[in-house]
């Protein structure tokens, strides 16, 4: 298992389009850039849902429909930063798939994170509806939340851990 | 203290936590906002109402990303401000602020209006660009100077 991955880590750096950006002087900030650009569209519209079911801002007639609103934005944005996240892993896999919390980024709380969201948006519009805002709800969007920020966290560890 | 916040692995490290979570909130909530002054986010929401929402979390997470992004600069001001792309990335998020501000004072007339004005969408145009300008000018930061 490990060996593979050391292999496919191998084979994906060298890659002609990965050394292309690895060897550019500003293909590889552009792409970090894209990056968080992505994110900050994927977090924004998270936050901006999550937040408003845990009864941050009044309960405004008729009732914000924030996850149905935002639903094509939010992926947009998800898919912004996995095409410059996968960009920027490929440039020096082999170290991302050496490094502790990379691994743990991609493998367990990204995952984790993805499966959290899925359920909050198929229910968030029959909970943005309800007058009042059910219990489920607000633990769901807090812990969807944390969980983010934990993602954050672990991505702007690894060069500490690396 | 500044030595000290950015000297010891878990206190930098937590500083450049704030700094990106709080610029994903800002820079997103504030996308959503243009967004939908360009039309291109949920128009069956009302602008008005939607920016009232987004506002708080636009100045409460700026608030955050300037302190966290003062105490990354305090660390190594000396290389920061050697560094012209540092200044870029001022000016434009000065501007990008100036912009947030127009909108959330006039979006509330906009929405009175059968349409959003040309120059109000332009506007919004702008503070989406001007952000994503703040990003590569933020990206280039480290890259030009080995700092941040």
């Amino acid at each position: 298992m490990d060996g593979s991955l050391v292999l496919f880590g191998h084979w994906l750096q060298n890659m002609p389009y990965a050394l292309a950006i690895a060897g550019s002087d500003w293909a590889y900030p552009l792409v970090q850039a894209t990056h968080f650009t992505g994110l900050s569209i994927w977090i924004g519209t998270i936050v901006a849902v999550d937040v408003s079911l845990l009864g941050a801002g009044k309960k405004s007639t008729p009732p914000l429909q924030l996850s149905d609103a935002l639903l094509i934005w939010n992926w947009i944005g998800f898919a912004i930063a996995v095409t410059g996240g996968f960009l920027l892993f490929s440039v020096s896999a082999e170290t991302y798939l050496a490094n502790v919390a990379f691994l743990t980024k991609l493998g367990l709380l990204i995952p984790l994170g993805l499966v959290l969201h899925v359920v909050i948006q198929r229910n968030a519009p029959t909970w943005e509806k309800a007058s009042e805002t059910p219990p489920v709800a607000k633990v769901a969007a807090l812990a969807e939340l944390l969980l983010w920020l934990c993602v954050a966290t672990a991505a702007v560890l690894i060069p500490y851990v690396g | 203290m500044i030595a000290v916040i950015n000297g010891t692995a878990w206190t930098a490290a937590a500083v450049e936590i704030l700094h990106y979570f709080s610029m994903f909130i800002l820079v997103g909530s504030m996308v959503i906002v243009d967004l939908r002054v360009l039309g291109l986010v949920g128009h069956r929401q009302d602008a008005a109402q939607l920016a009232d929402r987004l506002f708080p979390w636009i100045w409460g997470s700026l608030g955050l990303n300037f302190l966290s992004g003062f105490l990354m600069f305090a660390g190594s001001a000396t290389a920061y401000y050697r560094n012209d792309i540092f200044y870029d990335k001022m000016g434009v998020i000065l501007l990008a602020i100036v912009a947030n501000l127009i909108v959330q004072k006039k979006v509330s007339n906009w929405n009175q209006l059968p349409t959003m004005p040309a120059w109000a969408k332009l506007l919004a145009a702008l503070s989406i660009g001007l952000w994503v300008g703040a990003i590569i000018a933020g990206v280039e930061v480290p890259a030009l100077t080995g700092v941040g």
